[in-house]
């Protein structure tokens, strides 16, 4: 029965995979259960059949242990019976994936948007026209109190503004977020403004959902496009604040940077 | 007798020296070398002649004589010929793949004949020479054969794409005709070293063999460089005027920004590319051969092609890297085409494949533990070494952007999967590929240890194994801390932390061979080495090796031309016919598949050359009944 | 041979496997089709011409600023007037002229030249104020702010003649397409007053220290801002002059017409723009580049 051993070895991967990722993820966003999305956790497995075989077939005996119940059971004419129930049992499995495969179901689409879609190289805002790559945040200054000052009013301005779909803890909870699909950012989230840049971020504001381009469809997000409806200003300090609310650094591109 | 092989030897001397100052004189006659690639400079110098002779009405005709730059026409689709039921894409796309396929075995196969040629050399080990003479014999057909597809894209691309071809010439002209020269300079050096092997084997005779091998390399190289210039200028064309007309100097065209990065990245790629061939000839041989001598020889050959293949695949990552870094110098919309938007997905693909090509190239090693005496003293590793593999290459491959249904996103709560976003981004990445880089070293420091025991009582050889165990964990918690702190750190640190975990991986790769060096000096061998004694399925991991290898390199072929995007020549020459579209990856893979069928075929074709050589060889030899083992080998 | 087969059926497995992967594993995208090249002659018909130049006439070209009925600082051109003839008409008269000192030999030459070097003929009357009209107060259209291209000329060349009734001569330009209505909405802001004066054009009628070549249509805004803070009460020197720009009839300077000056500023300034202008009229000595930050922010 030294067949099992690979067979348990799986079994313990798919395990990892199916709960004890979700049950990290649950411990880090209390109230939800992040499951390993089905066309991740196909690859995934995928890999884990493949390298569990290959570990348990790399000496003869190993590879016997594991071909030699199969072969027997095929090879002997007196376990005729367990040979007819393993190639039902082999053709139903492949049968029900086929069948899961095409069955008609009711679930929308799957989500193929791309969170971070490339930027343009210039942006229209403001009646202007902004180059993304040289694009700083002219309230970003040296002056720590200067800068403290600009935060704040960027504070009033999410307030005013932001707050009701990002939330007051800008997790993208606020009173309207539930809503939207997809949901308003999580700027805590070392995902989202953690790994951008300001004029990206900058771009994000300025057009809103309108101004994605089209691998941010199929489900365009519902942020207004906030050139027509606050200052250059007003976002560059609202953006100040985002990044000192959270802690986090926005990013800053070295020359020829990818990532 | 002696005397007339002496006449012979310094006869074919004598001639060959003359053919090299010949080559050299042409070369020099041509002047300055930057004079002959610059036009304007040729071009002024004519009109000045011109100018001493007459003056008033020479100088219309001298307007005549003076080169003048094309600038790209601007085509629309009916400019294109059209072959019907041809599609003039698809057609080039095949033969100038096949073209690169075999070009890049035969280009790369003669660098490591000619290593190991001299590694024979220096050990007179007969045994190397041999099998260097082996490879060289699977190449042959293969020179044959990627000239013959060269020639035919040649023709294609002038049937099919005029206009296009005589903007490249009015930039590359004359280095074509250097390129196309260079094939007889090619064509010299490998018929004489290839035929001259069993001629040269000894002394100075050898020497001047090794000087032939070098000679092809050298002929190789500069075609291959120049190839690359062409395709290099296509993506990012350089030395050219406001409008896209060549200003005169070639070798301004020729050094554009992507030129460096792609000649090192497709030469590393090629030996490595070479490699996985040979290996598949080896393991064909390994599976079809009864005679135990000549299986223990093909395993030997295949585990050397094997070994270089890993020396290639190794550091081809890091010079992708710095490939994809000039791209991004040059134009960073050519970069966001390249890592987002349409071919996003493509590197998830090639990081399933690279994964394949690992999980293969470490099943092999695992296996050829089966070849050595003491490998059960190591197989509990084996168990611990794969899961890391499996659990870095997880890692490695999963996606930034994760594919999820409505339920699945009201699971998660959020678009960014809380455990998985961390492994999208690229700190998890360096990370993982470092740590998947030690795993397989230390399957093969597994193995190059297995059939030997420590003798004596020096430091290494009590402590040996104890240090490099420290070395692999401390490199390991290294690139893992490195890795985990570069998340609370602003991104534009964080790309520089790939530098020093990079820096960790060569230091145990370096200091775990020295110390290997030190512990099994005056080693004692368990036993022999039981060459042969492999599985079957061990050779088709080596197999697994090479379709992946071949079908990668065309995938990859065609997100280099993809990012083009329109162009033929990007930004200054507009593709207007009715393929200027940028096909699907599904498509594209289907492509791929079907020019690697073809090349298979072939492949087996240009296998069974040797083999039917060598019947022939054998058949009187066999009739004598004559020890056929001793012409065999 | 038939050793091969299995290694055959192996090798085709893991490509179909790899080709199946790509085609059912991944979400399909399909790259967007190439974009559209830009319009060509053959693209292009006359009445989009001439329509694409009755459009810079009146918006880029800044024409209409002085070339209108109310102001009589220009000819009218493009219909008849007390001027005379629609000037598609009169061009190919004025090369016939004694006091034509220009190379054109026909109307649209005329015209063209009009264009670039607006001093080859002055029509009487309406010369710079003590040259005895030789030299026209009229900026050439192919240089400085307005800057148009020989298409975008020749457009409104188009449309004079069009608007004439004569046959238009003009050809219909190959290469690139002139500007098309996106070009005209990319407005930019000007970051100091030198800029601010080009951009609208101030330059026609005022004269400033900022201004290198300035006309006397106007007063001269280099002296207006010594008197501006008592010119009305109860307005401060710069809510003087920003009136004077915003509303520009609601005070008429003593020897200058009403009407002349357009009233559609408010609608085309940003405030920082004319922040900028007031400044530079309320201080007109003041190097430009100190301008910029005064007025930022406020």
């Amino acid at each position: 029965m030294k067949i099992l051993k690979p067979v348990i070895a799986i079994l313990i991967g798919y395990a990892l995979l199916k709960y004890g990722i979700p049950l990290i993820g649950s411990k880090m966003h209390p109230g939800t259960w992040p499951v390993v999305p089905t066309s991740v956790m196909k690859m995934y497995m995928f890999f884990v059949v493949a390298a569990f075989l290959l570990i348990f077939t790399r000496s003869e005996e190993g590879y016997n242990d594991i071909i030699g119940p199969i072969a027997d059971i095929y090879a002997n004419p007196s376990k005729k019976v367990a040979m007819m129930a393993l190639s039902v049992i082999v053709g139903g499995v492949g049968a029900f994936v086929a069948y899961q495969y095409v069955k008609p179901t009711f679930e929308p689409p799957v989500e193929l948007r791309s969170i971070h879609p490339a930027p343009p190289s210039t942006v229209k805002a403001f009646n202007k026209s902004f180059s993304l790559q040289t694009l700083k945040n002219p309230y970003r200054v040296e002056d720590k109190a200067e800068l403290e000052k600009n935060t704040l009013e960027g504070g009033v301005v999410f307030f005013k503004n932001c707050f009701f779909c990002h939330g007051d803890r800008l997790l993208g909870k606020g009173p309207f977020a539930a809503g939207f699909n997809p949901l308003p950012a999580n700027f805590v989230d070392v995902g989202t403004i953690a790994q951008l840049t300001e004029s990206f971020v900058f771009w994000r504001i300025s057009t809103g959902g309108p101004g994605l381009p089209s691998e941010g469809a199929p489900w365009i997000s519902a942020m207004p496009v906030w050139h027509t409806l606050l200052s250059e200003e007003e976002v560059w300090k609202a953006i100040l604040f985002l990044y000192d609310y959270t802690g986090h650094h926005p990013r800053v591109t070295s020359e020829g940077g990818e990532e | 007798m002696l005397g007339k092989k002496k006449i012979k030897t310094s006869l074919f001397r004598a001639v060959f020296v003359l053919l090299a100052f010949f080559l050299f004189a042409n070369v020099a006659s041509v002047g300055s070398v930057a004079k002959f690639f610059d036009h304007k400079a040729y071009a002024q110098e004519e009109s000045a002649d011109g100018g001493e002779e007459a003056a008033a009405p020479a100088e219309e005709a001298v307007d005549d004589n003076v080169w003048k730059p094309i600038a790209p026409p601007v085509l629309e689709a009916k400019d294109y010929p059209v072959i019907s039921g041809v599609n003039s894409r698809i057609a080039v796309w095949i033969v100038a793949q096949l073209h690169l396929f075999f070009g890049a075995f035969v280009l790369a196969v003669p660098i490591f004949v000619w290593v190991i040629e001299l590694i024979g050399v220096m050990t007179k080990d007969p045994r190397y020479d041999h099998m260097a003479h082996e490879f060289m014999k699977v190449a042959m057909t293969g020179f044959s054969l990627s000239a013959s597809f060269g020639g035919l894209l040649t023709m294609l691309l002038i049937v099919l794409y005029p206009q296009f071809m005589e903007y490249m010439v009015s930039v590359f002209g004359k280095v074509m005709i250097i390129y196309a020269l260079m094939f007889f300079a090619e064509s010299f050096f490998v018929y004489t070293y290839y035929y001259g092997w069993d001629r040269m084997t000894a002394g100075g005779n050898k020497k001047l063999h090794l000087f032939l091998g070098l000679g092809v390399n050298a002929a190789g190289l500069v075609i291959m460089l120049l190839a690359n210039s062409w395709t290099a200028f296509m993506m990012a064309p350089a030395g050219l005027g406001d409008n896209g007309a060549f200003l005169g100097d070639t070798w301004a065209a020729i050094a554009g920004p992507l030129w460096g990065p792609l000649n090192l990245h497709r030469f590393i790629a090629n030996i490595a590319y070479g490699g996985s061939i040979t290996a598949a000839y080896a393991a064909y041989k390994v599976l079809t051969t009864k005679d135990a001598r000549e299986k223990a020889h093909y395993d030997w050959m295949g585990y050397t092609s094997f070994f270089v293949t890993m020396a290639g695949l190794l550091p081809l990552p890091f010079a992708g890297y710095w490939l994809t870094k000039e791209i991004y110098g040059y134009s960073q919309q050519m970069g966001i085409t390249l890592m987002g938007g349409v071919f996003a997905w493509l590197f998830i693909i090639q990081a399933v494949l690279i994964g394949a090509l690992f999980l293969s190239s470490n099943y092999y090693l695992w296996c050829s533990l089966g070849r050595t005496n003491g490998g059960d003293r190591y197989s509990f590793m084996i168990a611990p070494i794969g899961t890391v593999i499996l659990i870095a290459f997880l890692m490695w491959f999963t996606p930034h952007t994760l594919i999820m249904s409505a339920g699945e996103l009201a699971q998660i709560g959020d678009a960014h999967h809380p455990v998985l976003g961390f492994f999208g981004v690229m700190a998890a990445k360096n990370t993982a590929v470092n740590i998947l880089l030690l795993a397989t070293f230390c399957s093969f420091q597994i193995f190059s240890r297995a059939n030997k025991k420590a003798v004596g009582d020096g430091f290494w050889q009590k402590n040996g194994t104890a240090v490099q165990t420290g070395l692999y964990i401390a490199a390991a918690t290294n690139i893992i801390a490195l890795g985990v702190y570069s998340y609370f750190i602003p991104a534009a640190v964080r790309i520089g932390l790939s530098v020093p975990q990079v820096c960790t991986t060569l230091v145990v790769l370096v200091g775990g061979t020295i110390i290997d060096v030190l512990m099994f000096k005056g080693s004692r061998e368990v036993g022999e080495m039981k060459w042969g004694n492999m599985p079957v399925r061990s050779q088709y991991a080596l197999f697994l090796l090479a379709v992946s290898f071949t079908w990668l390199m065309g995938l990859m072929g065609y997100v280099r031309s993809g990012i083009r995007q329109h162009w033929h020549v990007y930004t200054v020459f507009r593709d207007n016919s009715v393929n200027a579209f940028t096909p699907t990856l599904p498509f594209a893979a289907n492509m791929v598949t079907l020019i690697v069928i073809i090349f298979v075929a072939l492949v087996l074709f240009m296998f069974w050359m040797p083999i039917l050589a060598s019947k022939k060889k054998k058949d009187p030899a066999a009739l004598e009944e004559e020890p056929a083992l001793e012409t065999g080998n | 041979m038939r050793d091969l087969f299995p290694i055959l059926i192996f090798s085709l497995l893991v490509m179909f496997g790899y080709a199946g992967f790509v085609t059912f594993g991944i979400p399909l995208i399909v790259p967007a089709p190439p974009p559209v090249e830009e319009k060509l002659s053959g693209d292009i018909t006359m009445e989009q011409y001439v329509a694409i130049g009755d459009k810079i006439f009146h918006g880029k070209g800044t024409c209409t600023l002085c070339h209108n009925t109310t102001g009589h600082r220009a000819p009218i051109l493009e219909m008849a007037s007390s001027d005379g003839e629609p000037v598609g008409v009169r061009a190919a008269e004025r090369i016939k002229d004694p006091r034509y000192q220009g190379e054109a030999m026909n109307g649209e030459e005329y015209l063209h030249e009009s264009l670039v070097d607006p001093s080859a003929f002055v029509v009487a009357g309406y010369g710079k104020t003590g040259t005895n009209d030789t030299v026209s107060p009229m900026p050439s259209v192919n240089k400085g702010a307005i800057g148009l291209s020989d298409v975008e000329m020749g457009a409104v060349i188009a449309y004079l003649q069009s608007a004439a009734g004569v046959d238009i001569t003009v050809a219909l330009p190959t290469g690139e397409a002139p500007a098309d209505d996106g070009e005209e909405e990319e407005v930019t802001v000007a970051a100091n007053a030198q800029e601010a004066f080009d951009k609208f054009g101030c330059s026609a009628c005022h004269m400033h220290p900022l201004i290198d070549e300035g006309g006397d249509i106007g007063p001269d805004l280099g002296k207006v801002g010594a008197t501006a803070g008592s010119r009305v009460i109860g307005l401060t020197a710069e809510q003087f002059i920003a009136q004077s720009i915003i509303k520009p009839n609601a005070v008429i300077a003593e020897g200058f017409d009403a009407d002349t000056m357009p009233d559609d500023f408010a609608e085309s300034m940003t405030v920082s723009e004319l922040n900028m202008l007031v400044d530079a009229v309320l201080h007109p000595d003041k190097k430009p580049d100190q301008e910029p930050d005064s007025t930022e922010g406020e």
